[in-house]
């Protein structure tokens, strides 16, 4: 009994080695690319494309300062940040009511709006390029952040939507009938009951849309011909061509600019982020 | 305070019945339980006079005033649920005043009201903590200060006992009925738990099928049964209901003889006696058997008896005990036999 016991207890402080090892492998091998774009970000441009391997490498700050001086690189920033948040307030705006619409109210043809709603994700973005295009250009909205607000919005309406709703199904239809009978209109349950109770499910949609947006390259390059409307992920495409060639080191700085902020709200919110993710994944 | 009145209420969905037809006129300041075993139309009956649910066919009036068209939040009813439905996000405090919210009473009234409500059922100290901080009870006494802060003219309370434990069970109990008596407010109770309709009741609906079995107080449902549904669902244990034949106003079946019953010709009936009105006897009785089981309880034994292939149920004395397999007669009390119709279940007077 003592030995099963032992055996036991050193099998189970095994296991726990191994399971740190194994997940501290894992972390490394998730985090290396960002650690792989710093050491590139901050070596000096000759360095990095030298073939012969450097085992110590010399610490620059010339990319740091090109990307700042060189390029607009604060007003793709603010770009970015613009048109994302822009772009969520959008989904939020409409995608809350839908979502409360599709996951309460009983009419014909419920399941089909449902429906189209999520296929609008399921198309390749490439087919309805150029008409957006020209859609863009009609309204004379190239070029602009509300262009890029607008699109982003409109990729992420549908998943906002779901995941929303997911969220919105599970609550008790006590709580509805409760407020009902206390006296509140629609308007007021939505807003009073149902936001508060699905926050989680909110913040986990917003998050979600964001780093889409963020990583949005196809419709952003399409539509921002000028810096007045480049987000991050277009500028790094200027690093890749022209005169200068390809600059790594530049381009390393500014994928990890983009990165970073996502990474803080996701674990910032990350408690959410599972809830909501397997949530949606369970329930739907 | 109102009186409702409910006259030829139907619900259906498709080609699923709720309710088939109810007519009932609740007077002014009762308290009246609907009683059936689930899926029976009591839940949705009241959902239709909270105006949650519309009926497919009658009328509902408060008061004379006629009800279909007016929207839930437009009539003066409040309603406790079995979940509670305490708003999670909100604390205690909040939660009782959304109702004064939402019905525009003035803002200068609100604490003084939220308080009363919390005195009156012991939630003062609760006031800042949110549904998730309390437990069961607690929760249930906040959501029934929700409904009592603005005074309706209607309770509405759907089992709303049904998530607590046996104990608290019975204090809530006595805590609801006292309310509702200092209140004078008409109320409308659905459980499945007889106990709760007995105790609580100034009359009891029983249901089913999504039709009104009996209507009466709860001596009239206990004592005076109108049809087998009645008098196997009332009791605990139930009535035993044992199917026999008629002649000469003798009810026979295997084991049991039953003289001196008010039936006429020859007919097969269903014979029911409640197992307090079933004695011990010493060789002539009604009933003989074997023992089947013996059950102590303290206060009183159980005790079954297997007349034929039936299982007969016996409140005995305390005292008594058997072996198992003994013979045993048991005489039943001759005023407190029930006949019914075999065929149709309905009481034969």
């Amino acid at each position: 009994m003592a030995l099963a016991t032992s055996t036991a207890k050193r099998s189970r402080g095994e296991n726990l080695v191994l399971r740190y090892v194994i997940l501290g492998a894992w972390a490394l091998f998730c985090l290396a690319p960002v650690l792989w774009f710093l050491s590139i970000g901050f070596r000096p441009r000759t360095e990095i494309i030298t073939p012969e391997p450097i085992y110590i490498p010399t610490f620059s700050l010339d990319a740091w300062h090109m990307i700042w001086e060189d390029w607009p690189m604060a007003k793709y920033l603010r770009n970015s940040v613009l048109a994302i948040f822009g772009s969520v307030v959008i989904d939020l705006v409409l995608g809350i009511p839908a979502a409360y619409s599709l996951a309460r109210y009983r009419y014909k043809g419920r399941d089909d709006i449902g429906f189209y709603i999520l296929s609008t994700r399921m198309m390749a973005p490439a087919i309805v390029a150029i008409p957006i295009f020209f859609l863009f250009r009609n309204l004379g909205l190239l070029d602009t952040i509300w262009a890029l607000m607008l699109i982003y919005a409109a990729i992420n309406l549908s998943i906002v939507t779901w995941i929303i709703r997911s969220y919105m199904i599970e609550i008790p239809k006590e709580l509805e009938d409760a407020a009902r009978t206390d006296g509140a209109s629609d308007l007021r349950i939505l807003w009073e009951i149902i936001i508060p109770a699905v926050l989680p499910g909110i913040i986990t949609a917003a998050v979600i849309a964001m780093i889409f947006a963020i990583n949005e390259f196809l419709f952003t390059l399409l539509i921002a011909s000028t810096p007045d409307a480049y987000t991050l992920s277009v500028a790094l495409a200027n690093f890749t061509g022209g005169s200068d060639g390809l600059i790594y080191n530049a381009i390393a700085l500014v994928a990890f600019l983009a990165f970073v902020p996502v990474f803080l709200v996701v674990v910032l919110i990350q408690k959410h982020l599972s809830r909501g993710l397997t949530m949606g994944a369970v329930k739907g | 305070m109102a009186r409702i009145e409910l006259s030829g209420i139907q619900k259906k969905w498709g080609t699923v019945w709720g309710v088939r037809d109810v007519n009932l006129d609740i007077a002014d300041e009762e308290l009246v339980v609907f009683l059936g075993p689930s899926g029976c139309g009591k839940t949705t009956t009241m959902r239709m006079i909270a105006g949650l649910e519309d009926p497919t066919q009658g009328d509902i009036h408060m008061d004379g005033e006629l009800m279909n068209d007016i929207d839930a939040r437009d009539r003066d009813v409040a309603m406790v649920f079995q979940g509670y439905a305490l708003y999670p996000n909100m604390t205690i405090y909040e939660n009782i005043r959304f109702p004064l919210r939402m019905r525009r009473v003035p803002k200068s009234d609100h604490d003084r009201l939220v308080r009363d409500a919390a005195a009156l059922v012991e939630l003062e100290d609760y006031l800042d903590r949110k549904p998730s901080a309390l437990s069961g009870g607690q929760r249930q006494r906040a959501a029934l200060a929700r409904a009592i802060v603005r005074q309706p003219q209607v309770f509405l309370m759907d089992e709303p006992l049904s998530n607590l434990d046996a104990k608290l069970r019975q204090l809530m109990r006595v805590q609801i009925k006292h309310l509702q008596r200092q209140l004078k407010i008409t109320t409308v109770y659905v459980t499945h738990d007889q106990i709760e309709a007995m105790t609580l009741a100034d009359r009891i609906v029983v249901m089913e099928g999504g039709l009104i079995q009996q209507i009466g107080t709860p001596d009239d449902i206990y004592n005076d049964p109108a049809n087998t549904f009645v008098a196997g669902f009332i009791g605990s244990p139930p009535m035993n209901l044992i199917q026999g034949t008629v002649s000469n106003s003798t009810f026979t079946a295997e084991g049991l003889s039953v003289p001196g019953l008010p039936v006429d010709g020859d007919r097969a009936v269903t014979l029911g006696v409640r197992p307090e009105d079933c004695h011990i006897a010493a060789g002539n009785a009604h009933l003989e058997g074997e023992v089947y089981g013996v059950e102590p309880t303290g206060d009183i034994t159980y005790l079954t008896i297997m007349a034929g292939k039936k299982l007969i149920e016996v409140k005995a004395d305390r005292d008594y005990r058997a072996e198992l397999g003994a013979r045993q007669s048991v005489a039943f009390d001759p005023s407190r036999i029930y006949v019914f119709d075999t065929e149709t279940g309905a009481r034969m007077r």
